[in-house]
């Protein structure tokens, strides 16, 4: 590995402040789990790192907020948000999908802003974040916003973040009396990075569907609504017929992209089934 | 400056200090400035569990951890002595008594993340100590010894009260 030099700045602003000064040849740091295998890779070769391990608390804290929604620092790793009363009673579907998602140390580690902000469509967060309606809030040198957590990611591998600009935290709707669910899929080992994910969020009444939000990861570049999927479930009652036509509305509307999970014909097919199961779950699902 | 690193931290219940270059990870800097070599790299990429190490009480891949995660921590490798005649607490005695391994190479880390496991749930299932465990691999597949062994002393505990 090469060496680099490594800043601890004590304030979230501070970080954005240097990051932006350095440009190119500086990375934040989170948990460091992605950072630390790009640079084994050698893919990665950083002049600098700055890590927000010493940055405010408050960035690591889970809250509620006044207006009902979850407050997550970009700090909290993966298993405080996993482990969280509040998220548990809350967000069930997050402490659900986290069970799942590579094994204790990882989670132990990783940290949210992190995961959202490496913008690897493998991770499986982020479809169920954005089902559910999430946003972000990202600090920079001179100031901040606040965008939909649909918007964040541009691509494989990238964000909209500008140079200096950082994941300050996370602000999710609660799931109140909505229903959801998230399946994935791994075609290696149990609690491998997905072949497919799916993440259904669904208003209904009994067996009737008053709004649905579909989100599938992992087959495409980037997490990815399905609204041809979502507009057939609108105001019916699910039976197998219907879910047919949802399945194949799914794999139709999207591209998907193959890699050593799956190939694309195989993520399509996967995809007809598992969007499927996904709204039964949810349907199932409190 | 910024290209090493001053570390404090407790190591095995001593206060130690060293230096290390920045970009080393934990594995590195147990191995080179300790001669500790408990935690070992195996797979690199946190999913074997070879590199485990108790950073505060939470277990984390040494490998995938810069040296500078530990400063001002309290740092607990397979090193550390348990406060028992033969320096073995209770897990490893499961393991030795269960044949819990072949060549011992991924034992330190699933004997430390057997502690944590018992810690946060003192009486797991087979489906939870699976599922807590997936993380580790053994290449000799001692895998339904390693199960029996934390059931074993799950076990223990509960009948001692
Ligand atoms: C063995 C293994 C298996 C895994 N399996 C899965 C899996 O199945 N599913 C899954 O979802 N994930 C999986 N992960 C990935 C894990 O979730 C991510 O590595 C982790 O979430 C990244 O978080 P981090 O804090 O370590 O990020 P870091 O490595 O610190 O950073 C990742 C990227 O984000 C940037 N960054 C970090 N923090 C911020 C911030 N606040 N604002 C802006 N940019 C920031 C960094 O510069 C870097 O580009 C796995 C990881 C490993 C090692
Ligand atoms: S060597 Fe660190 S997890 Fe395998
Ligand atoms: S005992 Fe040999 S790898 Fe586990």
């Amino acid at each position: 590995m090469k060496p680099f030099e490594l800043l601890e700045p004590r304030t979230l602003r501070e970080a954005a402040t240097l990051l932006h000064a350095a440009g190119d040849a500086a990375r934040p740091v989170g948990g460091g789990v992605a950072i630390m295998l790009m640079l084994k890779m050698g893919v990665l070769q950083p002049e600098t790192l700055v890590s927000l391990a010493s940055v405010e608390d408050r960035y690591s804290t889970i809250a509620l907020d006044d207006d009902g929604q979850l407050r997550i620092g970009a700090l909290a790793t993966l298993r405080a948000i996993e482990r969280s009363g509040l998220v548990r009673d809350r967000i069930p579907v997050l402490a659900q999908a986290l069970r799942r998602l590579s094994n204790v140390r990882v989670r132990n580690v990783a940290t949210l802003g992190g995961h959202l902000a490496h913008a690897d469509p493998h991770m499986d967060l982020p479809p169920v974040l954005i089902a559910l309606g999430a946003s972000v809030r990202v600090v920079g040198p001179a100031g901040e916003r606040v965008m939909p957590l649909a918007d964040l990611h541009a691509g494989y591998l990238e964000t909209v973040l500008a140079r200096g600009e950082l994941i300050a935290e996370v602000t999710c709707p609660v799931q109140g009396s909505r229903r959801a669910a998230y399946l994935k899929c791994t075609t290696r080992a149990a609690d491998d990075w997905p072949a497919l994910g799916v993440a259904a969020v669904l208003e209904a009444e009994g067996e009737v569907v008053r709004s649905a939000r579909l989100v599938v990861s992992a087959a495409t570049d980037v997490p990815t609504r399905l609204s041809r999927a979502e507009a057939l479930l609108r105001g019916v009652r699910i039976d197998d017929a219907l879910l047919a036509r949802v399945g194949e509305a799914a794999a139709a509307e999207v591209t998907p992209i193959g890699d050593e999970h799956g190939s694309a014909a195989y993520k399509r097919e996967l995809l007809d089934v598992y969007v499927r199961r996904a709204v039964r779950a949810a349907l199932a699902a409190r | 400056m910024g290209t090493t690193r001053t570390l404090r931290f407790t190591l095995n219940g001593e206060p130690v200090t060293t230096e290390a270059p920045s970009h080393w990870n934990v594995v590195e800097l147990l191995q080179n400035r300790f001669n500790l070599y408990g935690a070992r790299e195996s797979c690199g990429q946190g999913l074997c569990g070879c590199c485990t190490v108790l950073v505060d009480g939470v277990a984390v891949s040494g490998c995938l951890s810069l040296a500078a995660r530990v400063d001002g921590a309290d740092v607990r490798t397979i090193e550390a002595p348990a406060a028992t005649e033969d320096g073995l607490d209770d897990v490893q005695q499961a393991f030795i008594e269960s044949g819990a391994f072949q060549c011992g190479y991924c034992t330190p880390g699933f004997v430390l993340m057997t502690r944590k496991l018992l810690d946060e749930c003192p009486q797991p299932d087979d489906e939870d100590i699976r599922h807590y465990l997936s993380g580790n691999l053994c290449r000799c597949a001692a895998y339904p010894e390693i199960v029996a062994a934390v059931r074993l002393v799950a076990q223990r505990r509960a009948t001692r009260g």
